[in-house]
């Protein structure tokens, strides 16, 4: 009986939270219907019941948790609802499971997802409003050590360009997104020169593959860039940001990746936690998509995982693509063994800050937000940031917003430099609110 | 009026009621009689039972009489793997390898294919099918089973096999098919179930037939002469099954898979039968001489099986009542292990207090609470035994027995609470509002239920209940129980289809635009109504209710397509309320 499953350990842990009463709008693609089909395989399947599988429910995740990864402008509450704070919170169920020894791999195949999500959140951007993957590494970090050195891999069609927001500059979490190439596809970004802020060059790495890639393409960057350089960094938790949609019959994208490929890649990849991001094809893609995975995951054979009428729709990729995603795999390697020995002024200039000015679209929401981005370029830490934002939401008053943000071992100057910029920075005319985010101490401050 | 035997054949005894109906379906107890069980034969306890309560039938109109019976027949059958050899030919599809799906039944898989929506996604090949017949003909099969993935959604290709099966190879005409069994999601279970179905269905039928001649010999005949009793019966008997509902004896012959575990069952009902409705969140404890049986009763409703019950280790889709059996009761092995008194799972057989060798929980029971019933020095002289292995006095360790017997039980409700707490859910809404379930109440049944459920209910702080009639109230919940059955209906409009695989039905939406929540309730009510007069479930003031109801928006390139309607329908599960 349940007992006894209460005290092994398990293969594999699942978080399994379709959000039936919950959609961006009726007609939305992220909408209550877009796991009934995958619930439906998973049932029929049986899958639920085989020994190596626990089942976990999710809990809701608190203002604290997202706090320590995103600014929610102007409240957490104004930007995210109950079933984004179950999403975040199933994903942080899932996590701790596998930090606890309760379970081997943990699988969070809920909704709705959250890879384009920045550390600044005015609203709803490409279907995600907050970060479920960065939500659950900051509570580990903060749970379990914040030295764990932790990658993430996103292979969802889109470039995950929140979750490389977030960590563009941290250097103990290695970002790693293949993707559609920005230059066809939402969100534009994923670009082969993003590698990485001043404090963590060559921790960022994309692979932009180009429309027409399919299983070849994706599992030739996965043997030869992704995992030799997971072989290398030797991380203590890799998270698969496990998006559906580089599937051949995904209706948003223009990729050709089959449920058995993403089986492989699971397999290949063997991550410790697996989270859901999009993908929307979901009757031909997800239900057998995902059951690949959980196959792959629990080690099981999933080689009669088979979408039907995949001979009538799956187009053969033209030799050319390979070549073209070769080049971008030499390229990086090269960027990649090299990392350590580029000269960091060249890329970011001499100056003591690195400032960027970026202009971001919220396409869920329709919101224009302009940043001035400026880090510390520091030798002791990756260096305290401070963030100026203008966000305009249709005919809204514009919102006005200064952001200081104090990473993980932070040093002392930096502190101390961070908290004056914080006690100078004040609401007025120029701003609305003034945010301080110090995630070692887990102290958000807000004016 | 109108009467009901109630016989319920357990463990260890045999217990017969006769209940007086009135007009207002109200229930009087009128006698109450009991045997010991004899394993190899529970016809023959059942016989014994019949004839005493029948004795002196109080019966003038012989119609007016019904027999229930819960019985372990099939439940035995199964966990002793007695039954026919069957063939069960499944058309798996794609997806997890059937290896890998936990089956351990033997069976031949066949080609084809549908999908989670119904759609044929590969043809059915006959060839391969009337192959893997032939091979199960020459194997020595007796019973077949068909099924296929998905087949609640679409049992196309089930029924070609089955028909096929008709023409072609009448020795193994009825196969059982998966989908009449049950219209929800779970391949691997809905095999095991079928498979068993088909092992048992030869038993069922013999079952039926002695039990016909032995009402006969009581003069109680289900029909004038027992080889009609199956096409023309006059007499309503009726099955319990493991969700407490009834099926008529002669129904049963193509679903006896749905006789299992109606032990537990029983109890409940007995619970339900015999006690004010329950507002608390109550625990049901059927404390017999091998086993403690334990159920929930929700705002006054049994708790389910999520999946269905399970049964000899196999897990099936038969709709039952949640309950966890422990190894535990008044005749259980005591042990003094590792400095702690242990009690069970193995039976010691009688207490010695009753003309047993050994010491059971009934001889500290006896010692310590002065039980009414056995002998006391013999109950002392085995405790004394006991006491010199391990010292101590024979009155404290008789005391620490109780003691270990109670634990255990509270072990096993507050393990099975957790388990209940941590079940998944799939809404926002429902992890908003968590049910939070306790126990906040207790209801015993069984022989040693008077001497234990107090000092449980202590342990655990709650109030308690002993039935009247604690030692046969599951005989008076077998008689209490009314007719269930269930259809599940699910509606694709944008393919424009209805289907209800209880009923073999696949049918075309004449208009499926207009097709909407009111017109899906109608449908579903309409055909519980059909299905529960072909399976003898249409009782005299039955009620049909929509028990679950899903509806899905199907959205198709940002367009709404279609709707997805699912819905299960019911007759409303009754018993009849019965005084002491």
């Amino acid at each position: 009986m349940e007992q006894k499953e209460a005290y092994a350990v398990h293969d594999l842990g699942l978080v399994f939270f379709p959000a039936f009463d919950w959609a961006i709008s009726p007609d939305h693609p992220e909408r209550e219907e877009r796991l009934l089909y995958t619930r439906d395989q998973l049932m029929e399947e049986g899958l639920l019941e085989l020994p190596g599988i626990i089942e976990y429910r999710p809990e809701i995740a608190t203002e604290n948790d997202l706090k320590r990864t995103h600014i929610c402008i102007p409240s957490v509450s104004a930007v995210a609802s109950k079933s984004h704070l179950i999403a975040a919170g199933g994903s942080i169920i899932a996590a701790k499971a596998v930090l606890e020894g309760r379970v081997k791999k943990a699988f969070a195949l809920l909704r709705p997802p959250g890879h384009h999500a920045m550390r600044l959140v005015h609203g709803s951007r490409g279907f995600c409003t907050i970060n479920n993957e960065a939500i659950l590494i900051e509570y580990l970090r903060k749970n379990y050590g914040s030295h764990l050195k932790i990658a993430v891999v996103d292979t969802d069609a889109h470039h995950a360009d929140g979750t490389q927001d977030i960590y563009y500059n941290d250097p103990d979490v290695l970002h790693i997104s293949v993707h559609q190439d920005g230059r066809t596809l939402y969100p534009g970004t994923g670009g082969l020169n993003e590698l990485g802020g001043p404090g963590a060059y060559g921790m960022t790495i994309n692979i932009p593959l180009p429309p027409g890639s399919g299983d070849r393409e994706l599992l030739f960057v996965l043997k030869n860039l992704i995992l030799p350089i997971l072989q290398e960094y030797q991380p203590d938790i890799v998270i698969n940001g496990a998006g559906q949609d580089n599937h051949y019959s995904d209706p948003l994208t223009h990729m050709q990746v089959t449920a058995k490929g993403y089986a492989e890649l699971t397999r290949l990849l063997q991550p410790d936690i697996v989270v859901l991001e999009g993908g929307y094809a979901i009757e031909g893609a997800l239900p057998y998509v995902n059951l690949g995975i959980i196959l792959a995951l629990l080690g099981m054979d999933y080689s009669r995982v088979q979408e039907p009428n995949k001979e009538r729709d799956l187009v053969i990729t033209a030799p050319e693509v390979l070549e073209t995603v070769k080049k971008e795999v030499d390229f990086l390697q090269e960027v990649w063994s090299k990392r350590r020995d580029i000269n960091l002024d060249k890329v970011f200039g001499a100056e003591p800050y690195w400032r960027r000015k970026r202009f971001i679209y919220y396409d869920t929401d329709d919101i224009y937000e302009q940043q001035v981005d400026q880090i510390k370029r520091c030798e002791l830490c990756s260096g305290y940031r401070v963030i100026h934002s203008w966000a305009q939401k249709r005919s809204a008053r514009e919102s006005r917003v200064a952001v200081v943000h104090l990473p993980w071992h932070v040093c002392p100057e930096c502190r101390n430099k961070a908290e004056e910029a914080y006690d100078r920075l004040n609401p007025g005319a120029q701003l609305d609110r003034v945010y301080l985010q110090d995630v070692e101490n887990d102290l958000f401050l807000e004016k | 009026m109108r009467y009901i035997i109630g016989i319920d054949v357990g463990g260890t005894n045999t217990n017969a009621c006769l209940l007086q109906i009135d007009q207002a379906h109200q229930g009087q107890v009128v006698k109450m009689a009991k045997t010991p069980t004899v394993h190899e034969n529970l016809l023959f306890s059942t016989k014994q039972v019949l004839a005493e309560i029948s004795k002196d039938l109080p019966v003038q109109d012989w119609t007016a009489l019904e027999i229930h019976l819960s019985t372990t027949l099939i439940t035995n059958a199964i966990v002793e793997g007695k039954g026919d050899p069957v063939a069960t030919i499944v058309s798996p599809g794609p997806g997890l390898c059937l290896a890998d799906a936990g089956l351990s039944i033997p069976h031949s898989s066949v080609g084809g294919a549908i999908d989670h929506r119904g759609r044929e996604t590969a043809p059915l090949d006959m060839d391969e099918v009337r192959n893997a017949l032939r091979v199960a003909d020459l194997q020595g099969a007796k019973a077949v089973a068909v099924v296929g993935k998905f087949s609640p959604r679409n049992p196309k290709h089930e029924l070609a096999i089955e028909d096929l099966i008709k023409q072609e190879f009448p020795e193994f005409y009825p196969p059982t098919l998966g989908h009449r069994l049950s219209g929800r999601l779970n391949f691997p279970r809905r095999v095991n179930t079928s498979y068993l179905n088909a092992m048992v269905a030869r038993l069922q039928r013999e079952f039926i037939i002695k039990i016909s001649e032995t009402l006969q010999e009581k003069g109680l005949g289900l029909s004038p002469d027992p080889r009609e009793a199956l096409e023309r019966p006059r007499r309503k008997v009726f099955l319990l099954k493991a969700d407490g509902g009834t099926i008529s004896l002669e129904k049963s012959v193509t679903r006896p898979i749905e006789t299992i575990l109606s032990g537990p069952a029983a109890s409940v009902m007995g619970a339900l039968a015999l006690t004010e409705a329950q507002k608390a969140c109550t625990v049901v404890l059927d404390i017999g001489g091998t086993t403690t049986d334990l159920s929930i009763l929700v705002h006054g409703k049994p708790l389910a099986e999520k999946d269905g019950a399970e049964v000899g280790g196999y897990k099936t889709v038969v709709p039952a009542f949640f309950s966890r059996s422990i190894g535990l009761g008044g005749d259980s092995v005591v042990r003094y292990q590792a400095g702690r008194i242990r009690i069970g799972p193995e039976r010691a057989g009688k207490a010695a207090a009753l003309g047993g060798d050994n010491l059971t929980p009934t001889d500290a029971i006896i010692l310590t609470d002065g039980g009414s019933f056995g002998d006391r020095r013999r109950a002392l002289a085995v405790m004394k035994e006991f006491c010199q292995k391990i010292g101590g006095s024979p009155w404290e360790r008789a005391e620490e027995i109780n003691q270990a017997f109670c634990q255990q039980v509270v072990q096993t409700i507050n393990e099975v609470f957790a388990y209940l707490n941590s079940r998944p859910v799939y809404t926002v809404s429902e992890v908003l509002a968590p049910r939070e379930l306790k126990p906040e109440k207790l209801i015993g049944l069984g022989g040693p239920a008077a001497y234990y459920l107090p000092k449980i209910a202590r342990l655990l702080a709650v109030p308690y209940e002993v039935l009247p009639y604690y030692e046969g109230a599951n005989a008076i919940g077998a008689a209490a129980s009314r007719p269930t059955a269930a259809i599940s209906l699910r509606v694709d409009t944008a393919l424009g289809r209805a289907m209800i695989p209880e009923l073999d039905l696949v049918s075309s939406l004449s208009h499926p635009e207009l097709f909407d929540r009111k017109k899906a309730e109608e449908l579903a009510l309409e055909s519980v109504k059909e299905y529960a007069g072909q399976i003898g479930a249409l009782h005299p003031g039955a009620r049909f209710v929509v028990d679950e109801e899903e509806v899905f928006n199907m959205v198709r390139g940002f367009r709404t397509v279609g709707k997805l309607f699912s819905l299960r329908a019911q007759v409303k599960p009754e018993v009849i309320k019965v005084s002491p």
